[in-house]
């Protein structure tokens, strides 16, 4: 088993999907124990294939973008190459950062769920659903052309759809599906777009031969800006980056383990890593990688401003998410695709522990608001300590992960990027420690604000309890990996950054002192403010709402552009559609269908009279007809 | 001898008069006979074409005996139905069969 038979990982998960979906009626306990086990065997193929890709790999240590396309299998082919459609597999380093991310965080998402989905309606289902994105992540992680990775990509859009509406009976669940639908599909087509221009010219869908052709200059600059616009589209939908990011927050619909899964850790990060994956290609059209830096900076600002006001745990850490995917954009929008993956391999850990988390908070108590939580820590020791380890990793306060990824980006920002950048992520670093120590104060401190929720929590049963103290392992260490010692114990040449190279700038992971202090001042700061207006009774953060209530509207209501698309939507496109109705009843329907008909109708009306049902009339007629065609040949001769 | 167009002038005229009883006549054994005279003109045209065109092959008469030989078979049908027509309206005049109009 190695990195030529990668293709095996998705297929275990189809398996299981088809199974479940179909028998799940009939296998005791719905067959969970099956999505379970393949995902456990999912992991440990990851490991193999990583042996085999270590092995590879020391023989081409500091080889820029190495990488191989193992396997391929030709699906359609006209024309000879014109237009090719294969089945293609390729593993390079970012692939070998995603397999460990995706399969483990499921696997411990699948055992969480036994216990968290335990009784529900749909259960099989549940399972079913949650292996169909699964095999759909792996496929999209493992793509070697541009046309999978698209299949792939619809793929776990549908599986999100599915899995945010799983409780459908729930209007607002329903409705929250169809805007992460809809909302990714438009970042979609315009993916669709941009892969179909970059054909255009390359003739292929190869993602390898298209880097190699746009770096041999087979693009003009405008041409290629435009196409890699176009697919960065795809990642802003994906990746709920402003201003596709709507769908996210109202996404925590769906349970809580889905939200750790998808929302969190894997399906959000596929944009991050498609731009990753295209970044050679991006360096080559600074402009677009501009894009890239900029969209990724405002989002992760904007979306950091709504996280340190919303009240539902759930939306805190969907508006965390968003910022955090932003912090990866801003890192690529430099090149250091290094730093990107890294926080994107960090990220996964803490904030799917974070909530999965929330999730036992939920289940334990039934609420989702924080005015309804409080206290909680003395009567869920497990679930608070994990959680705080959780937001120490994403405040990025020393030793826990998030501090080193995050620092990573900062430092490459300031290497790279222009100084105001560098201020406004380090800013949105002190929003985030400030939001994350808001959140724990309110659920896990003070005094609780509802005493029957509270008399009712307990801690939970071991199934879920074991996933959040696995996860809160790994934020813990996972940071640990930057580090070439620690990477060389594991039988890697070096730390991380040895793995993912940027263009030319390759450089070892170094921790530069003053640097990191200043990050860990950074993070404290934010600690420390979060503590000053959230602890206790939180009297001090209430004050500072009366200052300027109208503030406080703006980021609860999300910056109202909600309100703006439901705007555009009502006018601009329910407008349009209502003269194509238009069109379509007037012009097709009753001119054209109806009309024909009544013309006919009209003719026959009056050419009836013909029939006179006399013999001689008919003699007449045929008479005539004949003269007629005599005349006519006469006249052609 | 004389010239073609005299036979050609009777066999026009000839087709003309049976033309123009079909057209006219209301009785179906008028109308019949009218029909014959029609086939008589035509067979006179071929014939008054094989003789001063044709030379040694004389495509034109053997077209004229069909011609007779498919008017007597026709004739015969179409008095089977002049017969049912009388049966069924006690007449034979044609303008007694009108009933497939709008």
């Amino acid at each position: 088993m190695g990195m030529e038979q990668v293709w095996i990982l998705p297929a275990i998960p189809v398996a299981v999907f088809v199974v479940l979906s179909l028998f799940n009626a009939f296998i005791p306990r719905r067959g969970d124990f099956l999505a379970v086990l393949g995902m456990l065997a999912v992991v440990i193929l990851v490991g193999f294939v990583l042996a085999d890709f270590q092995s590879d790999f020391r023989d081409h240590v500091f080889a820029p973008q190495f990488g191989s396309n193992e396997y391929s299998f030709e699906w359609l082919n006209i024309g000879a190459g014109f237009f090719l459609i294969e089945f293609s597999t390729y593993v390079d380093a970012i692939t070998m950062v995603m397999l460990p991310v995706v399969s483990f965080v499921a696997l411990m998402v699948l055992i969480y769920s036994v216990g968290y989905m335990h009784g529900e309606q749909r259960y099989g289902w549940y399972f079913a659903a949650l292996s169909f994105f699964v095999a759909a992540m792996l496929l999209l992680v493992i793509s070697g052309n541009l046309l999978q990775l698209y299949l792939a990509w619809e793929g776990v859009g549908l599986a999100s759809y599915l899995l945010i509406g799983f409780y459908w009976e729930r209007q607002s669940a329903a409705e929250a599906a169809k805007k992460a639908f809809i909302t990714t599909r438009i970042g979609d087509v315009g993916l669709l777009i941009g892969i179909i221009l970059l054909w255009r010219v390359t003739g292929t869908f190869d993602i390898q031969q298209i880097i190699h052709a746009a770096e041999s200059g087979m693009f003009s600059q405008t041409y290629l800006t435009v196409s890699m616009l176009f697919l960065f589209a795809g990642a802003v939908g994906k990746s709920a980056q402003f201003p596709l990011h709507v769908w996210l927050p109202d996404a925590m619909e769906g349970p809580t383990p889905v939200s750790a899964l998808i929302h969190a850790a894997t399906m959000v990060v596929a944009g991050v890593y498609l731009v990753a994956r295209m970044l050679p290609v991006y360096e080559v059209v600074p402009i677009a990688q501009d894009v890239v830096l900029y969209t990724g900076l405002l989002t992760a600002l904007m979306a950091a401003t709504m996280g340190l006001v919303a009240t539902d745990i759930k939306r805190v850490l969907a508006f965390s998410t968003i910022s955090q995917l932003g912090f990866m954009f801003v890192a690529l929008g430099v090149g250091a695709v290094t730093a990107a993956m890294f926080h994107l391999f960090t990220h996964a850990f803490f904030k799917s522990l974070l909530f999965l988390g929330s999730g036992s908070v939920i289940h334990a108590t039934g609420q989702q608001e924080v005015s309804g939580l409080g206290g909680l820590r003395k009567k869920m020791p497990i679930t608070a300590t994990t959680f705080m380890i959780g937001s120490l990793a994403l405040a990025g306060i020393p030793i826990f992960a998030g501090f080193f990824s995050k620092d990573e980006i900062l430092h490459d920002l300031l290497e790279h990027g222009p100084l105001f950048a560098y201020v406004v992520l380090a800013a949105t670093a002190i929003l985030t420690a400030i939001y994350s120590t808001r959140l724990v104060l309110l659920t896990f401190f003070g005094k609780p604000k509802n005493q029957h929720a509270y008399d009712h929590a307990h801690e939970s049963p071991p199934v879920m309890a074991v996933p959040l103290v696995l996860l809160a392992v790994l934020a813990t260490v996972s940071g640990f990996f930057a580090v070439d010692d620690v990477g060389r114990l594991f039988g890697f040449v070096g730390g991380i950054g040895q793995l993912v190279f940027e263009g030319e700038h390759g450089h070892l992971f170094e921790l530069d002192p003053l640097f990191a202090a200043t990050a860990t001042v950074m993070a404290l700061v934010g600690l420390v403010v979060g503590w000053i207006y959230w602890h206790g009774d939180a009297k001090r953060a209430e004050q500072a709402q009366g200052w300027s209530p109208e503030l406080h509207q703006l980021l609860v209501r999300r910056y109202y552009i909600d309100e703006l698309y439901q705007g555009v939507i009502d006018n601009v496109i329910l407008g349009a559609a209502t003269v194509v109705a238009w069109f379509d009843k007037r012009v097709v329907n009753e001119t054209g269908v109806d009309g024909g008909a009544q013309l006919i109708g009209f003719f026959g009306l009056r050419l009836k009279f013909l029939q006179t049902g006399r013999i001689p009339n008919y003699v007449l007629a045929m008479a005539l007809g004949v003269l007629t065609l005599v005349l006519v040949a006469f006249g052609k001769a | 001898m004389i010239p073609l167009e005299n036979f050609l002038i009777l066999s026009g005229i000839l087709f003309a008069i049976g033309l123009f009883g079909v057209m006219a006549r209301r009785s179906a054994i008028l109308i019949l006979m009218s029909v014959e005279l029609m086939l008589a003109a035509v067979s006179i045209n071929f014939v008054a074409f094989a003789t001063y065109l044709d030379g040694d092959a004389f495509n034109g008469m053997v077209f004229a005996l069909f011609v007779i030989t498919v008017a007597a078979a026709e004739v015969g049908l179409a008095l089977g139905i002049v017969l049912r027509l009388f049966r069924e309206r006690r007449t034979a005049y044609v303008d007694a069969a009108d009933t497939l109009k709008w």
